[in-house]
C-alpha cells in the first residue's frame, strides 16, 4: 500500500538530490538539471496533496502551471548558457568570474 | 442535469462580471500581442512602431486603472483582489515601466544591432503584466505565476543583447540563481498547500491549517517561500545576484530591475504580513521576527559593502539592497498603520532610482565613465547633470528637502510609535540600525559630488553635453523628488 508518506519521502529525496546538484556546481547544465529535479519534487508533492482536495483541484492545476513555467525558464536558461559558451568557451560557473567585488 | 446547468450559468455570469475589472491587464496583453506583430511586420517600415505600441499600452492601462480607485472589489472567484493599495502600486509600476521603456529606446537609438530591438519592448510588457498580477492577488498560484513571469522576462532583458562578455555572465548568474530560488519557493508552496488544502493565503482555512501543522514543518515551508520573495526583493541572504546583474546588464535594464520588480514583490510581502501578523498564531510572530532580522541585516550589509565600491552601478546595487531593508521596515509597520507610508516610500524610491540611472546612463554614453574615479572633474563640464545627481544622492541618503527624507521620516515615526505602544526590543533595534545606516550611506553617496566637483580630471577633452531626452527626464524626476520633498501632503493625501 503506497500512502501519502511514501510520496512525501520520495519527493524530499528528489529535492535533496536536486539541491546537491545545484550546490556542487561543476557545470551550468547540471545546475539546470538540479533545478528541474527540485521543481519536479514540488510537482510530485502538489499532485500527491491534490488527491485530498477534491473540490478545487488546486494542487493539480498548480502542478500543470509549474510544469509549464519550468519549461519556459529552462528554455531561457539554455539559450543564455549557450550564449555564455560562445563568449567564454566554458560553462563552469567557477571559471566565469569577470563580475565580482 | 439542470443543477449543473444552473451552476454553470452562475459561473459564467461571475466570470463575465469579473472581466471589466481585469481591464488594465487586458490593455497590457493587447499591447503585448500587437507589439509582437509590430516587431515582425511593421518595424521594417517604421522602426519605432513597437516602441509606440508599448507606450500607448501603458497609457491605456493607466487610464483604465483610474475607475478602480476607491472601488474595492474581488474578481474571478477571489483570485483577484482589487483595492486602493493595488491601484496605487500598479500606477507606480506603470509609470516606472513607461520611463524605463523610454530609457531603453534612448539608450539604443544610435547603435546598430543584429537583433531586433522591438522584442525588448514586448518582453517589458510581459514583465508589466506579471507585476500587475503580483499586486492584485492573494492566491499562491497566481502569485507564483506572476513571480515567474517577471523573472523570466527579466532574464531575457538582461541576456538579450549580450554585447560583451559581462552581459552574458550576468544573465547566466541571474537565471541560475533565480531558477533555484523559484524552485525552492515552489517546494515551500507545495508544503503549504499540503498543510492547508487551500491556496489563498488570507483565507481562514489557510491560517487554521498552518496553525494545526507541526511547527518545524511550517517554519521550513515559510522559509522556503520567503526564499522566492527574497530573491525578487534581493534582501540578505538572497542578494548575491544583485551587484553582478546590475553591473553587467545594460544600464536602462538595470534601471528597470532596481525599481519595478521591487514594487510588485513588496506589495505581495505586505499583503502576506498583513494577513499573518494580525492573526494570533505563532507563525505571525515568526514572520515578524524573520522580517525584523532580515531588515536589520539587509540594511547593514547593503550600506557597509556599498562603501568600498568603485563602480557606480555596483554601488547603486548595494544602495538598493540597503533601501530594501528600509522597505521591509516599512512593511513591518504597515499593518498597524496604513499602506500610505509604504506607498510614499516606494514612489520616492522609484523616482530617485530612475533619476540616478538616467544620469548614470547618459554619463556612460557620453564619456564612457562607469567608475567613481572616472567622474573626476566632470562636474565643471556638466554642471546641471551633476547638480541634479547630487540632489538625488541627498534624497537617497534621506536628507531634507527631498522625497527620500520625508519617506524615511514617516517610516521612522511609525516604527517609533510602534516602539512606544508595545515597548518591543526589535522596534528599537530597527530604529537604531535605520539611523546608523542612513549616516553610513552619506559617505558613499557624497563620493559622487566629491569626485565630480572637487577632484581634477586627468584628461582635458572638451565635450559639452547637449540636453538630450534622457537627461531632461532625469531633471524632471529630480524636480519631482524635490517637489514631493517640499510638499509631501499632496502625495500623502492622494494615498490616504
Amino acid at each position: 500500500m503506497i500512502t501519502l508518506t511514501h510520496f512525501l519521502v520520495v519527493s524530499a529525496c528528489i529535492f535533496c538530490i536536486g539541491l546537491y546538484a545545484v550546490l556542487s556546481k561543476r557545470n551550468a547544465i547540471m545546475i539546470l538539471v538540479g533545478i528541474e529535479l527540485m521543481i519536479n519534487a514540488a510537482v510530485l508533492n502538489l499532485v500527491a496533496f491534490g488527491r485530498y482536495d477534491k473540490v478545487n483541484y488546486g494542487g493539480q492545476v498548480f502542478a500543470l502551471f509549474a510544469i509549464v513555467l519550468a519549461a519556459a525558464a529552462v528554455a531561457v536558461g539554455l539559450a543564455i548558457i549557450l550564449n555564455v559558451y560562445r563568449k567564454y568557451k566554458t560553462i563552469n560557473p567557477d571559471n566565469i568570474t569577470d563580475l565580482r567585488d | 442535469m439542470r443543477d449543473v446547468a444552473l451552476h454553470l450559468s452562475d459561473t459564467l455570469d461571475h466570470i463575465l462580471a469579473s472581466i471589466p475589472l481585469f481591464q488594465p491587464e487586458f490593455a497590457l496583453i493587447a499591447a503585448f500581442l500587437l507589439s509582437i506583430g509590430a516587431t515582425l511586420f511593421t518595424d521594417r517600415l517604421w522602426k519605432q512602431s513597437s516602441f509606440f505600441i508599448a507606450i500607448i499600452g501603458y497609457i491605456i492601462s493607466f487610464v483604465s486603472l483610474l475607475p478602480q480607485l476607491h472601488q474595492p472589489a474581488s474578481a474571478f472567484f477571489g483570485m483577484l483582489l482589487i483595492d486602493d493599495f493595488s491601484v496605487f502600486a500598479r500606477g507606480i509600476i506603470l509609470f516606472a515601466l513607461l520611463i524605463s521603456t523610454i530609457f531603453i529606446q534612448q539608450h539604443f537609438k544610435g547603435k546598430i544591432f543584429q537583433k531586433n530591438l522591438g522584442d525588448v519592448y514586448t518582453v517589458l510588457l510581459t514583465a508589466g503584466l506579471g507585476l500587475n498580477l503580483l499586486t492584485i492577488t492573494t492566491n499562491w498560484l497566481l502569485a507564483f505565476i506572476a513571480i515567474e513571469t517577471v523573472s523570466i522576462s527579466s532574464y531575457i532583458l538582461v541576456g538579450y543583447f549580450s554585447e560583451h562578455k559581462k552581459q552574458s555572465e550576468a544573465a547566466m548568474k541571474y537565471v541560475l540563481f533565480g531558477s533555484v530560488c523559484a524552485a525552492v519557493m515552489l517546494y515551500g508552496l507545495s508544503l503549504l498547500y499540503g498543510f492547508t488544502g487551500n491556496l489563498d493565503f488570507v483565507s481562514a482555512a489557510h491560517l487554521q491549517g498552518l496553525t494545526a501543522a507541526p511547527q518545524v514543518m511550517t517554519s521550513i515551508a515559510l522559509l522556503f517561500v520567503f526564499t522566492g520573495i527574497g530573491f525578487k526583493l534581493s534582501f540578505v541572504p538572497f542578494h548575491a545576484w544583485a551587484p553582478d546583474v546590475y553591473e553587467g546588464a545594460p544600464t536602462p535594464v538595470t534601471a528597470f530591475l532596481s525599481t519595478v520588480p521591487k514594487v510588485g514583490a513588496i506589495v505581495l510581502l505586505a499583503r502576506i504580513t498583513q494577513a499573518w501578523a494580525s492573526s494570533l498564531f505563532y507563525f505571525g510572530e515568526l514572520t515578524i521576527l524573520f522580517l525584523t532580522v532580515v531588515a536589520i541585516v539587509t540594511m547593514l550589509a547593503g550600506n557597509l559593502i556599498a562603501l568600498r565600491q568603485q563602480n557606480v552601478k555596483r554601488m547603486m546595487a548595494y544602495s538598493s539592497i540597503g533601501h530594501t531593508g528600509f522597505l521591509l521596515m516599512a512593511v513591518l509597520v504597515a499593518p498597524s498603520g496604513n499602506p500610505s507610508i509604504l506607498l510614499f516610500y516606494l514612489s520616492g524610491y522609484v523616482l530617485m532610482n530612475l533619476a540616478a540611472f538616467a544620469f548614470i546612463d547618459s554619463l556612460e554614453q557620453k564619456t564612457g565613465a562607469t567608475t567613481l574615479e572616472s567622474y573626476s572633474g566632470l562636474g565643471k563640464r556638466m554642471p546641471i547633470v551633476f547638480t541634479c545627481f547630487t540632489f538625488i544622492g541627498i534624497s537617497l541618503i534621506g536628507l531634507p528637502p527631498t522625497a527620500g527624507f520625508v519617506g524615511k521620516l514617516l517610516v521612522f515615526t511609525s516604527v517609533f510609535e510602534g516602539y512606544q505602544s508595545s515597548g518591543d526590543l526589535p522596534y528599537l533595534l530597527l530604529l537604531i540600525t535605520g539611523a546608523l545606516t542612513s549616516v553610513i550611506s552619506l559617505f558613499y553617496y557624497f563620493k559622487i559630488p566629491l569626485y565630480a566637483f572637487l577632484r581634477d580630471s586627468q584628461s582635458d577633452q572638451n565635450s559639452n553635453m547637449p540636453i538630450r531626452l534622457i537627461i531632461a527626464i532625469g531633471i524632471v524626476l529630480t524636480a519631482l523628488v524635490l517637489g514631493i520633498g517640499i510638499f509631501p501632503d499632496f502625495l500623502l493625501g492622494l494615498f490616504k
